[in-house]
């Protein structure tokens, strides 16, 4: 039979477009404050953030789901904790490419020619991202399915802890600059002083992207799991 | 603790034996210095001499770990069944640490030889050298464990692990840029604190996870 469990549920999903819906609406509407530089760009810290912190979020399930896996090796905890990986993937990429139009036109005075720039923070995220497609590259190369599950595990614990030393630890040792809150001198990201129009829409954003990117990462997960029970009979 | 003595000392018989070997890595040491040397002439640019540099210490310590690593499947079956994998990976961090070590030192000598890094304060140099390349061999020695299960070999263990070396390398690379100018060094304590923990977090990762790459 195959597992259903709260993935399978649809209420927390309606939340999601509710959230996700109001989000975009009033992001893009809701009065922000004109900063020097960022002006109306500050919008697409309903975006960009939120894109970091649903990768995060994913990888750290993905992270729980490897271990539990090394302690009790069940079919099922790999199926989450790889396609998690998948999941927080496709979120980083997104959160690069936000980024990446965000410093097109805020960053260098706006003259919207720059996208990359060497940023602690930026290098971090990259790094990060190409060891996770070094996960999906290890996965591939292996086939069979016990041990793929239990080496993929041991990689992913590791490249897990290297990616938090990388993009949250390194940037607060460096000297260099950060364009970044919270890095290289800046202020943390609570002390910035988040606008209270923009608390109302950024909080209920978060909570619709993570939902959104759990119900990704759902989807995917209960294609695998149907996918091994044909396989299995 | 007699385990792992042995552990090391039949690496380094075996290392000794194959003279084919140390001859090979002395060479890819050599030639890539020199090729750099070659590329790099009548460049003072500091901040060129320490990238190639770091980039010469990965390849070669890639090179170096791989050949130790190669063509010994039948042999590590055997051992399998003699030791515990905690004290089997604790001697071949131990080993492949050193070794790795005197390869990189090697490799320091020929390029201040060839190319040489001028003013350069020593000490906080060969330091960082010495932390990052410790850092580097069990990580390589990790990646390759992992690499070699899964079948990919050469390519694999490059793939996986060059994403995790770059905090190591980024690191040092601070670190060396430090010690090469030889201006300030006031905030080198940092990162030299940084070095030491990542090893000790790389080392201790190592120690929990190699266990589950043992079973089979």
């Amino acid at each position: 039979m195959i597992k259903k469990d709260i993935l399978s549920k649809s209420w927390w999903k309606y939340l999601c477009v509710i959230f996700l819906t109001y989000t975009v609406i009033a992001g893009f509407l809701m009065p922000v404050p004109a900063l020097p530089h960022l002006h109306e760009t500050i919008r697409n810290l309903y975006f960009h953030v939120c894109m970091w912190f649903a990768m995060m979020y994913i990888f750290t399930v993905s992270l729980v789901y490897s271990i539990k896996y090394l302690n009790n090796p069940k079919e099922d905890y790999d199926i989450i904790a790889s396609q998690s990986t998948y999941t927080g993937l496709v979120f980083g990429v997104l959160g690069l490419v936000t980024g990446a139009l965000w410093a097109t036109y805020s960053w260098e005075g706006g003259t919207g020619g720059v996208s990359w720039i060497s940023d602690p923070k930026i290098n971090g995220a990259f790094v990060a991202l190409l060891s996770y497609f070094a996960y999906v590259v290890l996965r591939n190369a292996m086939d069979d399915e016990q041990k793929r599950a239990r080496i993929s595990a041991v990689y992913n614990i590791f490249a897990y802890v290297m990616m938090i030393v990388f993009i949250m630890i390194y940037p607060r040792l460096s000297n260099v600059d950060s364009m970044h809150p919270g890095n290289g001198g800046n202020p943390g990201f609570n002390s910035y002083d988040l606008d209270s129009h923009m608390r109302l829409v950024f909080y209920p954003a978060v909570i619709g992207w993570l939902l959104l990117c759990t119900w990704i990462a759902s989807v995917n997960i209960r294609t695998e799991r149907i996918k091994r029970y044909f396989h299995n009979i | 603790m007699n385990q792992v003595l042995a552990i090391i000392q039949r690496e380094l018989q075996h290392e000794l034996r194959s003279r084919k070997a140390w001859l090979a890595i002395l060479l890819y040491t050599a030639s890539t210095v020199y090729i750099s040397y070659l590329g790099m002439q009548g460049s003072t640019e500091t901040s060129t001499h320490n990238a190639v540099f770091w980039l010469l210490i990965i390849f070669i310590s890639m090179f170096a770990t791989s050949g130790s690593f190669a063509g010994r499947e039948s042999e590590m079956f055997y051992i399998y069944t003699l030791i515990s994998p905690a004290r089997f990976i604790l001697a071949r961090l131990l080993y492949n640490g050193v070794f790795l070590l005197a390869v990189s030192i090697i490799a320091f000598i020929c390029f201040q030889f060839f190319i040489g890094f001028g003013n350069t304060n020593l000490l906080i140099f060969l330091t960082a050298l010495l932390l990052t390349v410790w850092g580097i061999s069990s990580l390589l020695t990790m990646s390759f464990s992992i690499a070699s299960k899964g079948g990919g070999g050469f390519t694999l263990m490059a793939v996986l692990s060059f994403p995790l070396l770059v905090p190591l390398l980024i690191t040092a690379q601070n670190l060396s840029t430090m010690a090469i100018g030889a201006v300030n060094t006031t905030g080198c304590g940092g990162y030299i604190a940084t070095l030491l923990a990542l090893d000790a977090m790389i080392a201790a990762l190592c120690y929990l996870l190699f266990p589950y790459l043992w079973r089979d």
